[in-house]
């Protein structure tokens, strides 16, 4: 017996090479590559500055931390859920980093106590979500409402400083010539991409947002999964925050306000779906590149702050049209 | 020989419901096992204690010939039982080799997936089921056909040795029927044991080799298919004789009373005349795709038409919504009652008001819950929907008294014109008959009604005469003794 596959289905009999990105993602990414080229462009010859390594650093450095959650937070999203949290998380550890750092704890220790506590989060977040039931939107909102006051208790409102010269390295170092930031943020990139795309534990993120029953019924523990993945997100918020603290040689409750919103926006314009499912680390890091040369060019156009946000809502907009028409028409055809 | 399966003694209670009550069965290897019973019989919770999804409260379960018991469905699984769910698990937006092989990757160290191993396995598979997929192509791009036989690759990726098949053709056209006989036919072949429910007994003559009948969670009988009816099967099933499952023919057609003239809507490649007269069950057959429930959403208004005509008793009708068309006199109902139809967390009244909330609507514009109360309650006496209790969410329904909600909430919007789509899909026989039944006695009060199901036997049955549809065209119609299974066939599978 054969059985006929429809037009849609047609195949040569032998499988085709492996395609890591698929058709619409790739698509998508692509596009995006291309936008961020143009802009570039765009802003190189109107202000011949905008390519210089000098304001390169500046913009990797003003977004680092984004960067580095939204490895995070595009683990949450493909497994459909969504993670508020990091907007506390950030600050949260940046302060604990300080306090530690002040206290005289060795900076090994404060890194591995602040990154435990950051992990905690994470799984009360996870553990919010699987107990109760509640949608992680509800549970990392609570959270960040919650840490957002315990940043403040923990700070009393002022700043905490005067650890500069232990974090001198991290905050003001440079690893073959990349400042350490971005060099963590670099490793951390590339490891998580080639993971999500490679490593079957990672993979699974892809079974639990596409379809949550399927995964159960093909025997994944979509609760400790859960875990994993807020924890992860979580930790990555506090690899975030210790750089923060260092590279301004401070911490101070008020970092990340809106971070969570300006890293949702930069997967969703790399193309994950907030339904799940869908994304990739390489769309949402250049969704944050976009975003930040987006955000370096009003500096330097010298627009009203004002008017940034209305541009960034549009072009969040146009993203998921876009990438909505992708779909519809790969679907049509 | 000893079974390939056989469970013993399985009794299942759930919050004080004995749903399952000392079941004993089995299926040999190289055999088809067909399970029937009416909805709520207890075949569900059976296959679901076989896969381990439920743990039964008493009874063993003997896996070639050795006793077994599985913590988990996964476990069960690797033990070689695969269930094929009726509501297909597969992922959409991961390729048919991903799906597959979903969390059994083919892997390197440190848990890097081998890729080309994956869709060179994944390929090997469906050659050897004679499925000539693409592995690497997207599983939400297929039909659903094909998306069942990549369930089926999905549990003998795992060296299944028996398969479990949930209602598998339920949602499947003619030749995807086919094709999926044609591949448990071979899986027989190969030794597999396969049990199969099914609320088609035509089915289940046609390929299993022996039934199984459950009834109210007790097993009535097993039978060798080649030494039963039709008539007995049933019989088993419903515990009592059914003397028809089909009212008679109308007795009173009287004048027109809608009349559809040169409608033309997507997919249709030309416009579409039809009439259906008072007293008169109009029947819409052809195969899935052929247009029937695209045509039956524009004249309800939920989906667009480009032109053409529309009266009902004389009058030109102008539908541009649902909420118009409700306001006109037209009722639809869907053919996917869980989530296009009924309001499944909802109650049983809030369900039958749902599309007629303005009559019970004060001038001040709260709703009237004694009113409402009242109405459901007449709908659900009327109807005999169980339990009789209008504050059951109809979540907790059988499929058949989740079918009569439905119904219950178009009739009381009081139409003139009632288009039912698959009025009883995985709807079990005592209730199939009496929503034919229903329908009938609609007729004769002055309803008009359009009867679009894939299931022949049915249009034929209920139908005066039957409109058949080929893809995107009305290719015949066909009135009283002219409309028979061979002659529709012949215009619908051209």
């Amino acid at each position: 017996m054969t059985i006929k596959p429809n037009a849609a289905e047609a195949s040569t009999g032998q499988p085709r090479r492996f395609r890591p990105l698929r058709s619409v993602d790739a698509r998508q990414i692509a596009g995006l590559a291309m936008a961020i080229i143009a802009l570039a462009v765009v802003m190189q010859v109107n202000y011949p500055v905008f390519l210089t390594p000098f304001n390169i650093e500046i913009m990797s450095v003003n977004f680092v931390a984004e960067a580095i959650i939204a490895l995070g937070m595009t683990i949450v999203i493909i497994t459909g859920g969504i993670d508020l949290s990091v907007a506390a998380v950030m600050p949260f550890a940046a302060i604990l980093f300080g306090l530690a750092l002040n206290a005289g704890i060795p900076l090994a220790i404060a890194i591995v106590l602040v990154l435990a506590a950051a992990a905690t989060v994470g799984f009360l977040n996870a553990s919010m979500t699987n107990a109760f039931r509640v949608h992680p939107f509800i549970a990392t909102l609570a959270m960040l409402l919650t840490l957002r006051g315990v940043n403040l208790v923990l700070t009393g409102g002022s700043t905490v400083s005067g650890f500069r010269r232990t974090t001198a390295f991290l905050g003001q170092g440079y690893v073959l010539g990349v400042p350490v930031s971005i060099a963590v943020f670099l490793v951390l990139a590339v490891l998580f991409a080639y993971l999500l795309a490679n490593q079957s534990f990672f993979r699974r993120a892809y079974f639990v947002g596409g379809n949550k029953h399927s995964a159960r019924l093909s025997g994944i523990n979509v609760e400790r999964y859960l875990v994993f993945v807020y924890m992860t997100s979580a930790v990555l918020a506090g690899i975030a925050g210790i750089l923060v603290a260092s590279q301004y040689g401070a911490a101070s409750n008020g970092y990340g306000q809106n971070l969570e919103l300006r890293v949702i926006t930069s997967v969703v314009i790399g193309g994950a779906s907030l339904f799940g499912g869908t994304g990739s680390i390489l769309g949402s890091v250049l969704g944050v590149v976009f975003l930040g040369m987006i955000y370096n060019a009003f500096d330097m156009l010298g627009v009203s702050t004002y008017w940034k946000d209305v541009v960034i809502g549009c072009l969040l907009l146009v993203a998921v049209f876009i990438s909505e028409y992708l779909k519809r028409r790969q679907a049509r055809a | 020989m000893t079974p390939l399966l056989r469970v013993e003694g399985i009794s299942k209670t759930f919050v004080g419901n004995r749903v399952l009550d000392d079941v004993t069965f089995e299926v040999d290897g190289g055999e088809i096992h067909a399970v029937v019973g009416e909805n709520g019989a207890g075949k569900s919770t059976l296959i679901k204690i076989i896969g381990s999804i439920y743990q039964a409260d008493t009874g063993s379960l003997m896996l070639d010939g050795r006793a077994a018991s599985f913590a988990s469905p996964a476990e069960a699984m690797r033990s070689g039982i695969a269930i094929v769910h009726q509501e297909l698990s597969l992922v959409p937006n991961l390729t048919v080799a991903q799906n597959i092989f979903i969390g059994n990757e083919p892997r390197g160290p440190l848990g890097i997936i081998d890729w080309r191993g994956l869709n060179r396995r994944a390929s090997e598979l469906l050659r050897r089921m004679g499925a000539l997929v693409d592995p690497t192509v997207l599983v939400g791009e297929l039909s659903v056909g094909t998306q069942q036989i990549i369930e089926i690759a999905k549990a003998l990726a795992l060296d299944a040795k028996v398969i479990i098949l949930d209602e598998p053709t339920s949602s499947l056209s003619e030749t995807e029927v086919d094709l999926l006989y044609g591949l448990l036919d071979d899986l027989r072949r190969k030794g597999l044991g396969i049990v199969f429910i099914s609320h088609k007994l035509g089915e289940v003559f046609r390929l299993a080799d022996r039934v199984s009948v459950l009834r109210d969670g007790r097993l009535v009988g097993t039978k060798r298919v080649s030494e039963t009816t039709t008539a007995e099967v049933i019989h088993m099933m419903v515990g009592r004789h059914i003397a028809d499952l089909y009212p008679g023919k109308s007795t009173r057609i009287g004048e027109v009373l809608l009349e559809v003239k040169d409608f033309s809507c997507p997919p249709y490649r030309r416009p579409v005349s039809f009439e259906l007269r008072r007293g008169e069950i109009l029947g819409f057959a052809g195969l899935v795709g052929a247009g029937r429930t695209e045509l039956a959403r524009a004249l309800f208004g939920a989906a667009p038409h480009d032109g053409g005509t529309v009266m009902l008793e004389g009058r030109v009708l102008d539908v541009r919504s649902p909420r118009s068309a409700i306001e006109q006199g037209i009722a639809y109902l869907t053919e996917d009652r869980k989530t296009l139809g009924l309001f499944l967390d909802e109650p049983i009244h809030r369900n039958v008001v749902s599309a007629s909330l303005k009559r019970f609507t004060s001038p001040n514009g709260v709703l009237r819950t004694g009113a409402i109360r009242a109405e459901a309650k007449s709908w659900v006496a009327n109807l005999d929907i169980r339990p009789p209790n209008v504050d059951a969410e109809v979540i907790n329904l059988s499929g058949g008294n989740q079918q009569k909600t439905l119904l219950a909430k178009w009739l009381c919007a009081r139409p003139r014109i009632l288009i039912v789509d698959e009025p009883t899909r995985g709807v079990d026989v005592g209730a199939k008959a009496h929503i034919h039944q229903e329908l009938r006695d609609l007729t004769d009060q002055g309803i008009g009604i359009i009867v679009i199901s894939s299931d022949l036997p049915e249009v034929l049955g209920l139908s005066d005469r039957v409109i058949v549809f080929h893809e995107g065209e009305l290719a015949a119609t066909l009135a009283g003794a002219e409309a028979t299974q061979e002659k529709v066939m012949s215009y619908a599978a051209r």
